[in-house]
């Protein structure tokens, strides 16, 4: 079973991760007056649908586009020589410091804990429809998965292909992968909890709730 | 010509190459785009060392409009060339390009014949308007699933009548194209399974549910019609045809040839010669009827019996276009068709007409692709190491690698497909073509290893197989 008491250490060291802030797409900067320090508010509400902090916003064939702090946390680096130029995309406007949640280090916890099937190949990754539907309607912890179960639609250049799953039968205790983004070769898609183990995870997530204090 | 216009190349890849080439050509400046995933590709290697001031931008996607249009601004181009893919045959894109408050020329059909023609039911309808024949089926995109099970099985009964020992329908996805999002179904009874699988395929990709189904015609060849006409819409000329029966199991083009058919070295069962008038006489009435005024492509199914039905017209340049240029010729002189496109796309007349353009010998293109033909064509990924041929002044070779070594090898992008080069290639009749086409294949020389250390896969030996049943049903 996992060390929980070291990794929480470890985690402590430095609750935090530094993040650029990129242009997501091309055209003309405006900074929205935010300063190095400052802190930042991430998108909030229910559904996510209160956007964070304006910092800048770019201007592309008339439609200006906020560009939002995607997290909470404090400006490191605000690159305000870039002020009304024309950027492209991927250029890096600012650094985020964010400090992690307690949600947050129990995902780096359980992402450890579960047992991990991971993407053989950088493709567009989608839950077969049946799936598909019993996660949208009941959530992921409604379905239990087998060994040589098909359980996803691998999408790239166009084509589609069948994907069976591999490794212990469980739930599907955390989604790692959305639909329409591609997925790194390697990168974990679910996190599979055998019905053995979901007390020793729930523990865990216990006690993290209870240790983990948030840096802000 | 005015040569003081810029133009936008609005794609990436091999096309982004031969626009910029050609605009070279005609002494005009160009604007290259690319994203993050084609940072190491040719056209942006190409864009650096030859391109002005202003001429490369990285963007986040080449399916935004907004974007590519502030690239056109900051960049001070005049003119938009889609390429093919992407916005090329997007009728709401041509349109806005066209009338936005600082407008830029669309280097392509104008937005009223994309919409006229890009459209599958409408071109079938403005075809059987004509008299020209298509392939029996459904004349608008089908939404409920009993609706389409009884239109297919109307065909399914239909070719029964018809004699048709095993009849087949096909389930196509309405808003697809290049061979995607296509299936067949041999027995009524599949059908719901098939019609389901490919609504859920076109939701995913297209987002957009609508299906075709249309009678399946087995053992066909597929020939097009290469149309080129200016702005004033009345001087259509066609530049041939070309034969691009020989594709993989997904029904995407590996191997076209022009002409489409050779009656002088191989025999078939019907009037080639004919057949290919008729296509040719077909598209050129449909292109003067809509005022067709840049290039475009008629796809026609042709049976074994020497029957062509029209599957569909491509408001574009097509990835094929260059063996057509190379077996035409105008006023005795070679032609490049992007050349030509964009020239017209600008306002130039066309400048000559049917007679002008003559035809010489056969030209064969070969679509060098990473990909397993043995295992249903998968595409390959991974790193090419190696990639090198014969040069010949029967060779053209259009590729958008850079220049490889084990050491700087060019890492296939998993958003696009996996096409590799074009290779065309000229001979005096069948008999040269083939064995030039073999002695290219024989020395070309393509390596690479995926991210487990396996070799390359491609299709090269796909394209040796099929090169002796060139041209042949």
């Amino acid at each position: 079973m996992l060390d929980v008491t070291s990794l929480l250490e470890s985690i402590k060291a430095e609750p935090y991760t530094e993040m650029p802030v990129r242009a997501p797409h091309t055209g003309v900067i405006n900074f929205a007056g935010v300063r190095e320090g400052d802190r930042v508010m991430g998108p909030c509400g229910e559904w996510k649908e209160v956007p964070g902090t304006r910092i800048a916003t770019i201007t592309r064939e008339h439609n200006p586009k906020p560009v939002a702090a995607f997290d909470k946390g404090v400006i490191q680096v605000l690159n305000l020589e870039m002020e009304g130029h024309f950027v492209e995309a991927g250029t890096e406007i600012a650094v985020l410091r964010h400090y992690l949640s307690r949600d947050e280090v129990v995902r780096i916890i359980l992402r450890k804990s579960l047992q991990l099937f991971c993407a053989p190949e950088r493709a567009k990754y989608y839950f077969v429809p049946d799936v598909d539907k019993k996660v949208k309607i009941s959530g992921s912890r409604s379905v239990t998965v087998q060994d040589g179960m098909e359980l996803f639609i691998v999408s790239r250049m166009k084509r589609e292909v069948p994907l069976i799953y591999h490794g212990a039968e469980g739930v599907i205790y955390e989604v790692y992968f959305k639909q329409n983004e591609n997925v790194d070769a390697g990168s974990p898609l679910i996190g599979v909890c055998p019905p053995d183990q979901i007390a020793q995870i729930e523990d865990v997530i216990a006690r993290v709730q209870m240790d983990w204090t948030e840096a802000e | 010509m005015e040569n003081n216009h810029k133009v936008l190349i609005a794609n990436r890849g091999e096309i982004a190459v031969r626009i910029m080439k050609a605009c070279r050509k005609l002494g005009l400046e160009f604007v290259s785009v690319y994203t993050a995933e084609d940072s190491s590709s040719g056209h942006v290697r190409l864009a650096r060392e030859t391109g002005g001031p202003k001429s490369l931008y990285r963007i986040s996607s080449y399916h935004d409009a907004n974007e590519l249009l502030s690239v056109a601004d900051d960049a001070g181009a005049t003119a938009v060339h889609p390429g093919y893919g992407f916005f090329a045959e997007d009728f709401r894109f041509a349109r806005r390009v066209t009338e936005r408050s600082r407008p830029l020329i669309f280097i392509g059909p104008s937005w009223r014949v994309i919409r006229e023609l890009g459209d599958k039911i409408n071109t079938k309808r403005l075809a059987r308007s004509l008299g020209v024949p298509t392939v029996p089926g459904s004349d608008r995109p089908i939404y409920d699933e009993l609706e389409a099970e009884k239109v297919a099985r109307t065909l399914f009964d239909f070719q029964l009548q018809q004699g048709v020992a095993r009849p087949l329908v096909l389930v196509k996805a309405s808003a697809g194209g290049g061979g995607m999002g296509i299936e067949e179904v041999r027995d009524v009874d599949l059908f719901r399974s098939v019609y389901r699988r490919i609504r859920n395929y076109a939701m995913r990709q297209f987002k957009d549910e609508g299906v075709l189904i249309e009678q399946r015609i087995r053992d066909f060849n597929h020939l097009e019609v290469q149309i080129v006409s200016d702005r004033s819409g009345k001087n259509p000329v066609h530049f041939g045809t070309r034969n691009c029966s020989i594709q993989s199991t997904g029904l995407q083009k590996r191997v076209e040839v022009a002409p489409g058919f050779d009656p002088s070295s191989v025999h078939y069962d019907f009037d080639a010669a004919r057949v290919l008038e008729d296509i040719t006489g077909h598209a050129l009435a449909m292109a003067r009827k809509v005022g067709y005024d840049n290039v475009g492509t008629w796809e026609w199914i042709v049976t074994r019996d020497g029957h062509p039905y029209l599957m569909e017209v491509n408001t574009r340049i097509q990835v094929e276009n260059g063996v057509s240029a190379s077996i035409a010729r105008v006023n005795g002189e070679k032609v490049d068709l992007i050349a030509e496109q964009i020239r017209v796309g600008l306002g130039e007349p066309l400048g000559y007409t049917q007679e002008d353009v003559t035809f010489e010998g056969v030209g064969v293109e070969y679509r060098i692709i990473a990909e397993d033909p043995s295992a249903n064509f998968t595409p390959w990924v991974g790193n090419i190491e190696r990639f090198s041929w014969e040069e010949h002044p029967w060779l053209s070779m259009h590729t958008h690698l850079p220049p490889l070594s084990p050491e700087a090898p060019y890492a296939i992008p998993t958003e696009f497909d996996p096409n590799l080069a074009l290779a065309i290639i000229w001979g005096k009749d069948l008999n040269e073509v083939r064995e030039r086409g073999m002695d290219f294949l024989e020395h070309l020389v393509l390596e690479g290893r995926n991210g487990k250390s396996e070799g390359l896969k491609s299709d090269v030996e796909f394209l040796k197989q099929n090169t002796a049943r060139m041209l042949r049903f």
